[in-house]
């Protein structure tokens, strides 16, 4: 096991695997990482190689398959993603994010001096840039069918949770974040 | 040697003021804190400050919202009756709005009572939130300052967690079901219970005796139903008497029945049941086996038993023609001569001894055989199921004759026990 993977503690769950909305979450915060970054899907790989994580995230087929662990997607896995998965992937989106603090903290700062004025977020070039592209992200790869998946059927509601991912690749940024985000997505689901 | 450390973001600086280890080693750890300030600018003109016990409930609160933030899981609050932390965080009208609560003595003025004090309400985003994490974070990360605090981040555990949905509307559905049943139990409280009766074959074996003397709705002879043999054996014991009374009961419910149709509500409830009753007793006697299912469909004797119809064709047309119906009925005129019961019983026992052929029932068969004074076989009836299904692997059905000679009749019992030994006694017991 790569020793990167060593500082985050294995929670104590009833069941081997992830729970369901640790994937769900993972997988949101890499979609949200594609929307922020052109380049961000293959960010992911060469971060995974980078870290040594390559034998845990196999290539570009394994990461799609754990990201498709996700229940909201459109051709969900019914396979279940491993602990030592989820945490390769939580090392890496916090990597990412950190690389991305500035652009994230812009972003942020932009969305809040538009609320401010209560102007819409298309005044912000950037930003709504960020909010497109993860509009048709999230579209075009979650099963419209999906009780959760309805909740955000509309673009105001899109926009929402764009930004709430936004703020949730600020807050694992940090220095402690690989833990923070590690340990908040086994809140309510240890023993 | 006093240390300062600072830890500088956008939006917050945290300085940490203290005592070295070793006062002759400037580079060993800050381990003794004198004094902790946090300024948050852009947020706040004040700057906050304390001691040891600010900078720990500061790590506590940061730990906690951040990874409220993080999840969307809320920790649950102190228990009651705690006293509140000197620094909380807590969630703002909208998403992105977060306020830092902090009670904390005035800088200059006498010690008072902290929670006396209106506390320090400070809003803020989630950027300068971050600051203030990062800050509190990077103090936590550092080894240099303060070692023995370091980041506890835990997850929420699952017993903690307030569920998504108050008690009341997850008891909901339970109550809603609980009320439903009750108030169903008490409107059928109300109605009166069905009057079931079960189909009696000795009783439906009366009928042709008595169809001409006492039917008053000119039903057809009943047929005999073979499936329903066996089924009841235990009604057979039925005194002629109550199956004549019962039979009478039911003739007369339906003919009201078909004169009160037009009647008001207030009869129609008895017409009803008395409709029920009726048309069970119909329905068993004049349909023939396939509509029989119900009552016979639970026993696999059924389909064997339509064999055993096939295979002796005798049974059933002996049977009807004879009037003994799917059980025997109650003898009219029996031999009251014991010696001729004697002969009788030697002489049945003789016929079917003579044909008897090994069994492969692995219970003992009863059956009620009935015989006339001239020694010929009228009727029989197996007296349990087991005993029906392998009726026709018996002698009995060969020895039933149409013939009538005599009026007088006689019950005997035939038991074949599982060893093939073969018993045959008269049914009310050796004359005296």
């Amino acid at each position: 096991m790569p020793f990167i993977l060593d500082t985050l503690t294995t929670p104590e769950l009833p069941s081997p695997d992830c729970p369901r909305r640790a994937r769900i979450q993972l997988d949101l915060l890499l979609l949200a990482i594609e929307a922020l970054d052109l380049g961000g899907s293959e960010a992911m790989l060469s971060t995974a190689r980078d870290l040594a994580l390559d034998g845990v995230i196999k290539g570009r087929v394994n990461l799609w398959l754990l990201r498709s662990t996700n229940p909201m997607r459109r051709y969900s896995q019914r396979r279940p993603m491993s602990i030592n998965e989820a945490k390769a992937l939580v090392v890496i989106i916090s990597n990412l994010s950190r690389r991305l603090t500035v652009l994230v903290r812009q972003l942020l700062l932009g969305a809040q001096q538009l609320r401010d004025r209560q102007l819409s977020f298309d005044h912000h070039l950037r930003l709504a840039d960020y909010l497109n592209r993860f509009r048709t992200h999230f579209r075009a790869r979650m099963n419209p069918r999906r009780a959760g998946v309805i909740a955000y059927s509309t673009d105001e509601r899109l926009d929402e949770l764009a930004l709430q991912l936004l703020e949730q690749l600020l807050l694992c940024s940090g220095v402690l974040g690989t833990q923070r985000l590690w340990s908040s997505l086994f809140d309510g689901e240890v023993v | 040697m006093t240390v300062k450390r600072q830890y500088t973001l956008p939006y917050c600086n945290l300085i940490v003021e203290g005592l070295n280890a070793n006062a002759n080693d400037p580079l060993s750890p800050l381990t003794v804190l004198m004094n902790a300030e946090c300024q948050l600018p852009g947020a706040t003109d004040a700057s906050l400050t304390g001691g040891r016990e600010f900078l720990d409930s500061l790590v506590a609160a940061v730990n906690h919202y951040g990874q409220q933030l993080l999840s969307g899981v809320s920790r649950p609050l102190a228990a009651p009756g705690t006293p509140p932390p000197m620094v909380d965080i807590k969630p703002g009208e909208t998403s992105q709005q977060h306020h830092l609560v902090v009670r904390q003595q005035p800088l200059g003025s006498a010690p008072v009572d902290t929670e006396a004090l209106p506390p320090l309400d400070i809003p803020l985003t989630t950027v300068q939130f971050y600051d203030l994490m990062e800050a509190v974070d990077q103090l936590l990360a550092d080894t240099q300052t303060l070692p023995d605090l370091t980041a506890r981040i835990q997850s929420v555990s699952r017993r903690l967690v307030k569920p998504a949905e108050p008690v009341a509307q997850r008891a909901a559905p339970a109550a809603l079901g609980a009320a439903a049943l009750a108030a169903a139990g008490l409107a059928l409280f109300f109605v009166p219970p069905p009057e079931f009766e079960p189909t009696r074959p000795g009783q439906e074996s009366d009928t042709p005796a008595e169809t001409s003397g006492s039917s008053a709705t000119g039903d057809s002879p009943l047929v005999v139903d073979p499936d329903a043999e066996g089924q009841e054996p235990e009604t057979l014991d039925l005194a002629p008497d109550d199956a004549a009374a019962n039979r009478d009961d039911a003739d007369d419910d339906t003919a009201s029945d078909s004169t009160d149709t037009n009647d008001d509500a207030a009869d129609s409830a008895d017409a009803d049941a008395a409709d029920e009753t009726a048309a069970t007793d119909n329905g068993s006697g004049d349909e023939d086996a396939s509509t029989e299912v119900s009552t016979a469909s639970t026993t696999p004797s059924l389909s064997l038993n339509d064999e055993s119809d096939d295979d002796s064709p005798g049974t059933l047309p002996t049977q009807s023609a004879t009037g003994s119906g799917d059980g025997l009925s109650p003898l009219e005129d029996t031999i009251a001569q014991g010696d001729r019961i004697r002969q009788l019983n030697d002489l049945l026992r003789g016929n079917i001894a003579e044909r008897l052929e090994p069994l492969d029932a692995d219970t003992e068969l009863t059956y009620r055989v009935r015989l006339t004074a001239n020694g010929d076989i009228v009727g029989y009836e197996p007296l349990n199921a087991a005993s029906a299904r392998w009726a026709s692997d018996t002698p009995i059905p060969d020895l039933v004759s149409t013939f009538r000679g005599s009026p007088e009749q006689a019950d005997f019992r035939v038991v074949l026990t599982e060893n093939g030994v073969l018993q045959v006694s008269p049914w009310d017991g050796w004359p005296q």
